[in-house]
């Protein structure tokens, strides 16, 4: 195997990190460095200009800024208030009430937002100050909120697998959303049953029974934000329009919403919502099409082939395969932003599951659901920093109980890996997938 | 200086709303055409396509400005006085390579071939060299700001990787 | 030395085959000096990119369609017109003959020239409804590339074109976003649209060419001996190509009527000329070498 150009590429790519050049720079110089080994300097600046640019000319890419901006809109509101009351009402009989509220306010919030780190803001910032007050124990609550965040990147709508789509050149967006619902909601039960178990154990208390009255309102006020997400997956699904035209349909909604609805946002407030939107996706885009650039490098280095084949010496066993790779994207995911890491990994590893006869829709989901787990560990963590901060505690007490939850959405990956069917079935059901 | 870079902030943010709320603008048109009018439209897809490249290279250039970049920013923080210097000043010299080289000289190359064969784009038939010019205008962009980078570095001591406010994790986490 | 060659079809494809025949064929013919290595799938770029990419030698070699070729070559244009051909002979005789080896080489000073057109058949149009006339067309959606003389002809033609992702044309059908498409038969069976467009009207209006190409700089480059093996090689792969395509889209046509349960309908074919016919003045009256072009084209089939 050609090891030179594999030094280079992670090699340059590690340097740049390490020394804190802006990771998107460090990926495009990377990749220019790789096209050195193959053509002229001026080829090689050519080409990592031109997929940069190129990269981002994608249909389907557009949905991200639109989700982006659909959220950033219902953020303004008090979409979360309306989803946690409504959560409260779903999980409130269950010992640990507010825990199970937490994770399926998460789930919703998620669901819609598309974002892990939005959502542990939004919804444990609310929950924390009230767990609190019924005397649950701060870095439990915490934890419980950090670890059932991610389940919005896999409940769809999801720019996560939007991401994925583009890198692998068109995997179907459809496919990947619905095959997001069922590990994404076994993610949040499985959870629910971890924190169940400890409340109980602890005596934590269960809330009161609401009145009839209160159900139906509280439920009636989250069917309009919920009713983002049946717009979204219902046109999608039913083929009535792409993941794409469905997001500019979704700001349109969100837009209806908040200006109009509740009147939280008024148009004066649009052009910095708007900006905002694309200032957040841009740093996410540039990325991306230094990413594009840097898989082109590795396929003219014929790099997947060389991990490919480094794998397969190492068994030949599809189960202890995806292992390895499971336990290597595990590894990835404590030191890096899921982004990057999605960016980066899924070229290299995809072509190794496909010769193992994997689904890359299936693949699609696991790389997620192992990459949500990666940014609830530290060193870096995205989701671990902002719970941490809007639960008011420090990293170092969160980390016990969240060993728990850890080892159930470690094992829960692996259910995940290992039966195919739990992600491909919806997407055959409903979207004929012939996967 | 901080008045030329107010003003290039200025025209970024403004081209970029603009050209973002025009994107928005194109889908909608292109799901109302295809059922409301019955006759879809053609040209939607790739506008919003383009628009969208212009956007990102344009928003690219305007979040290192504002320092919202994603880096791992180890190394500058646990060094201090000349290393720390030196550290950020080699992390600027890095991004204002990938500025001045990839994206304004090999950009240039790139908008000045398409140019020349005069390619044009499928639907639009628009050259697709003028598309391509955001990737040459985004690295001038990119460029200015690692000067500016690089004054505040030997002004303030403030390395390119110091936000004002900062953010954790990636906006997709 | 090893040529680069990047195209966007799976490894199962025809064209893939074809491909790679003509790179044995080289490595043959040169003793294993010149070889081409083909990466499937778009892996080094999609099509546009390859294009522009071959323009400045980052990469050797590249296979495109006349359609997408129209954007960088006038002259593939010519190829483009609905019913400038009249037949397969017609077609493939163009093709092999000096009208096409001109095409292919007047791209030079573009960056690139062509070595080989590959067949892929007439396009005809497919619906949820039997298309007999260009009457029954009018008001249709119908799917089309993004390619300015496809969506011109599917307005002469009275429908409403649509440009639609290939990826998502399938449910396009399916739900009715769309109510057919154009493209050959080979897309009912392996893209399964027949399974959701059950008439295919045999109009065969364009028989678009994909063609294979190589970077000038890259051609420049080589000795007088490697040309002549890649032309030889190129060449022997069209043959090869278009009897594998041939044997291909009939047993679509099979599987599509006794699998799929598509009906085939035999189309007059004069009302759908006459209304297209204009494209051909307009394409004249554009470019004097594409006027020269169809001159030649039309003069090669009497
Ligand atoms: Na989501
Ligand atoms: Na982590």
């Amino acid at each position: 195997m050609d090891i030179q150009s594999v030094l280079v590429l992670f090699g340059t790519f590690a340097l740049l990190m390490i020394l804190g050049v802006p990771i998107a720079y460090a990926i495009g110089l990377a990749a220019f460095a790789t096209f050195l080994l193959f053509m002229s300097f001026d080829q090689s600046v050519y080409i990592v200009a031109q997929q940069v640019a190129s990269g981002l000319d994608s249909f389907t890419l557009l949905a991200i800024p639109f989700f982006i901006l659909a959220g950033n809109i219902m953020n303004r509101g008090g979409i979360a208030m309306r989803l946690i009351e409504f959560a409260k009402v779903l999980g409130g009989r269950l010992p640990g009430a507010l825990a199970h509220c937490n994770v399926l306010a998460n789930m919703m919030f998620g669901s819609i937002s598309g974002s892990a780190v939005a959502s542990a803001a939004a919804v444990g910032g609310v929950m924390a100050p009230l767990q609190r007050k019924e005397g649950y124990n701060p870095a439990f609550s915490a934890a419980v909120n950090i670890a059932s965040c991610p389940t919005g990147l896999l409940i769809p709508p999801s720019a996560t697998f939007i991401v994925y789509s583009l890198i692998t050149n068109g995997t179907s967006v459809a496919a990947l959303f619905v095959a997001g619902y069922v590990p994404g909601i076994l993610m949040g039960l499985s959870l629910m049953v971890v924190a169940g178990i400890i409340a109980k154990r602890r005596g934590y208390p269960v809330a009161d029974r609401p009145s009839f009255q209160e159900v139906i309102d509280k439920t009636l006020a989250a069917m309009l934000p919920l009713g983002l997400i049946v717009i979204v997956m219902g046109g999608i699904i039913g083929g009535v329009f792409t993941a794409t035209e469905a997001s500019a349909i979704a700001v349109v909604y969100t837009l209806f919403l908040a200006l109009i609805v509740y009147r939280e946002v008024t148009w004066r407030d649009l052009p910095s919502i708007i900006l905002e939107s694309a200032v957040t996706t841009s740093i996410v885009l540039l990325m991306i099409g230094c990413s594009i650039a840097m898989s082109k490098a590795m396929a003219f280095a014929d790099i997947p082939y060389s991990i490919s084949d480094l794998l397969l010496g190492l068994s030949e066993n599809p189960l202890v395969l995806l292992l390895i790779i499971n336990l290597a994207l595990l590894v990835v995911g404590t030191f890096m932003d899921m982004t990057p890491a999605l960016l980066i990994f899924t070229p290299i590893f995809l072509p190794v599951v496909k010769d193992l006869g994997m689904d890359p829709v299936h693949f699609g989901v696991v790389m997620t659901f192992n990459l949500c787990i990666g940014i609830c560990t530290p060193p870096v963590g995205s989701a671990l920093f902002v719970g941490c901060s809007v639960g008011g505690v420090k990293i170092g007490e969160v980390l016990r109980p969240m060993l728990g939850f850890y080892a159930v959405l470690v094992a829960l990956l692996l259910v995940v890996t290992y039966v195919p069917e739990l992600s491909l079935f919806l997407p055959r059901l409903l979207l004929g997938y012939g996967g | 200086m901080a008045l030329i870079t107010r003003g290039v902030d200025l025209i970024l943010r403004l081209v970029i709303t603009i050209a973002f709320t025009v994107l928005v603008a194109c889908v909608v048109w292109q799901v109302v055409s295809r059922y409301v009018l019955q006759s879809p439209s053609t040209v939607t897809d790739e506008m919003a396509r383009f628009l969208f490249i212009w956007v990102a290279l344009l928003g690219g250039a305007y979040t290192l400005g504002q320092r919202r970049h994603l880096a791992i920013d180890l190394l500058p923080v646990i060094t201090t006085g000349a290393l720390r210097r030196l550290v950020n000043c080699a992390i600027i010299a890095a991004i204002a390579f990938f500025a001045g080289v990839v994206m304004i000289y090999g950009g240039l190359d790139l908008v000045s071939r398409t140019l020349e064969t005069q390619q044009v784009s499928p639907a639009l038939r628009l050259p697709m060299g003028l598309i391509y010019i955001a990737i040459p205008f985004s690295g001038i962009c990119m460029l200015y700001y690692c000067l500016t980078f690089l004054v505040d570095l030997f002004r303030e001591g403030r390395g390119p990787n110091d936000q004002q406010t900062t953010t954790v994790g990636g906006p997709l986490d | 030395k090893t040529l680069r060659l990047n195209h966007n079809n799976p490894e199962d494809h025809p064209l893939h085959k074809s491909m790679e025949f003509m790179a044995e064929r080289v490595e043959d013919l040169t003793g294993g000096d010149l070889k081409i290595r083909i990466y499937a799938n778009a892996q080094l770029g999609t099509q546009r990119e390859s294009m522009e990419l071959m323009q400045n030698g980052a990469l050797d070699m590249a296979r495109s369609n006349a359609s997408e070729l129209e954007a960088f070559e006038e002259s593939y244009g010519a190829l483009n017109l609905p019913y400038i051909f009249v037949n397969a002979d017609h077609y493939y005789d163009v093709l092999s003959g000096d009208i096409g080896a001109d095409i292919l080489a007047a791209s030079e000073d573009k960056g690139f020239i062509g070595v080989a057109y590959y067949i892929e058949g007439a396009r005809s149009f497919y619906a949820n409804k039997p298309i007999h006339s260009p009457a029954d067309l009018a008001g249709m959606k119908i799917r089309v590339q993004p390619s300015p003389s496809a969506i011109r002809m599917v307005e002469l033609l009275g429908a409403n074109p649509t440009p639609i992702a290939w990826g998502e044309l399938y449910s396009a059908l399916q739900q009715g976003v769309v109510d057919g498409a154009e493209n050959n038969p080979m897309a009912l069976t392996s893209a399964r649209h027949g399974e959701v467009s059950k008439f295919y009207s045999d109009d065969g209006h364009t028989m678009i060419p994909s063609v294979v190409m190589i970077s000038s700089k890259t051609w420049g480059e080589l000795s007088d001996a490697h040309k002549e093996a890649l032309r030889t090689a190129a060449r022997e792969s069209m043959d090869f190509h278009r009897e594998q395509w041939d044997a291909m889209s009939a047993a679509a046509v099979e599987t599509a009527k006794s699998e799929l349960g598509v009906e085939f309908i035999e189309v007059e074919k004069g009302p759908f000329i006459e209304a297209v016919l204009p494209m051909h003045e307009e394409a004249a009256q554009k470019s004097p070498v594409v006027a020269d072009l169809i001159k030649r084209i039309k003069a090669a089939a009497e």
